[in-house]
């Protein structure tokens, strides 16, 4: 393991029940990271998303996969000098292969494609197991909160 | 080697793909601004940086950002690190 969950909570700013990365298995600066996230029966999602048939709502596996990509970009490019700074996702291209149900560890892997000063792209596999469950790229940049309005 | 048709078209490719604009379209508007007139944003430009990036397998440096303002721009752009990398024909 590289980071656990309180590390976690250090780079990620998300919160319950909105924060979806357990802990960072494999982490090359600048390149690549794999997080995971056990999912379990009692996530608050699954009362809703179905009451009578659990399973996780793709766009949180999306949201997972840009939690990873945040720690990676945290780790690769220390943004720590700017706690103003937040992430905004400005571009996803997705599909979703197969479902994801409680009791399954949803691995997280993000590659970057390229990265400037105040912006990246990134490409993600989220899997459980050997299987792909869903695919996506992000793009998404960095900006002062202050300058959102 | 790459000849200058190899890049017209495969840029106009990557910029069609990304603007999710027709080909020929955005050819004939190849000298408009794409800010300005195609409203392509500065995150989209950067999907084009690194989709050239890995249609040529090269590498482009962040200041080249600004060098993407239309077409014609970024194939201009796009020959000038080919000619340094002594990957471009000469015509």
């Amino acid at each position: 393991m590289i980071m656990n969950f309180e590390e976690v909570k250090k780079l990620v700013p998300q919160r319950y029940p909105f924060l979806f990365i357990d802990k960072v298995v494999e982490l090359e600066e600048g390149k690549r990271v794999v997080c995971l996230k056990n999912v379990s029966g009692n996530e608050p999602f699954f009362a809703g998303h179905f009451p009578e048939y659990a399973i996780m709502p793709g766009a949180l596996t999306l949201e997972a996969l840009a939690q990873a990509a945040i720690i990676l970009f945290k780790k690769s490019f220390k943004q720590d000098n700017n706690p103003g700074a937040v992430f905004l996702l400005a571009g996803v291209k997705a599909s979703f292969v197969k479902p994801v149900f409680p009791g399954d560890q949803l691995f997280l892997e993000i590659d970057v494609e390229k990265v400037v000063s105040n912006a990246a792209m990134v490409r993600g596999i989220a899997r459980v197991g050997e299987d792909t469950v869903a695919k996506a790229s992000f793009t998404f940049a960095t900006a002062d909160k202050t300058s959102l309005g | 080697m790459l000849n200058v048709e190899d890049i017209e078209k495969e840029v106009t490719s990557i910029v069609a793909e990304v603007t999710e604009l027709d080909r020929d379209e955005i050819w004939k508007k190849r000298d408009a601004n794409f800010f300005k007139e195609l409203e392509i944003d500065s995150l989209l430009a950067l999907e084009i940086l690194a989709l050239i990036e890995k249609k040529f397998k090269i590498q482009i440096p962040e200041e080249k950002l600004v060098d993407i303002t239309s077409l014609t721009a970024t194939i201009d752009m796009t020959k000038s690190v080919l000619a340094e990398s002594g990957r471009l024909q000469e015509a």
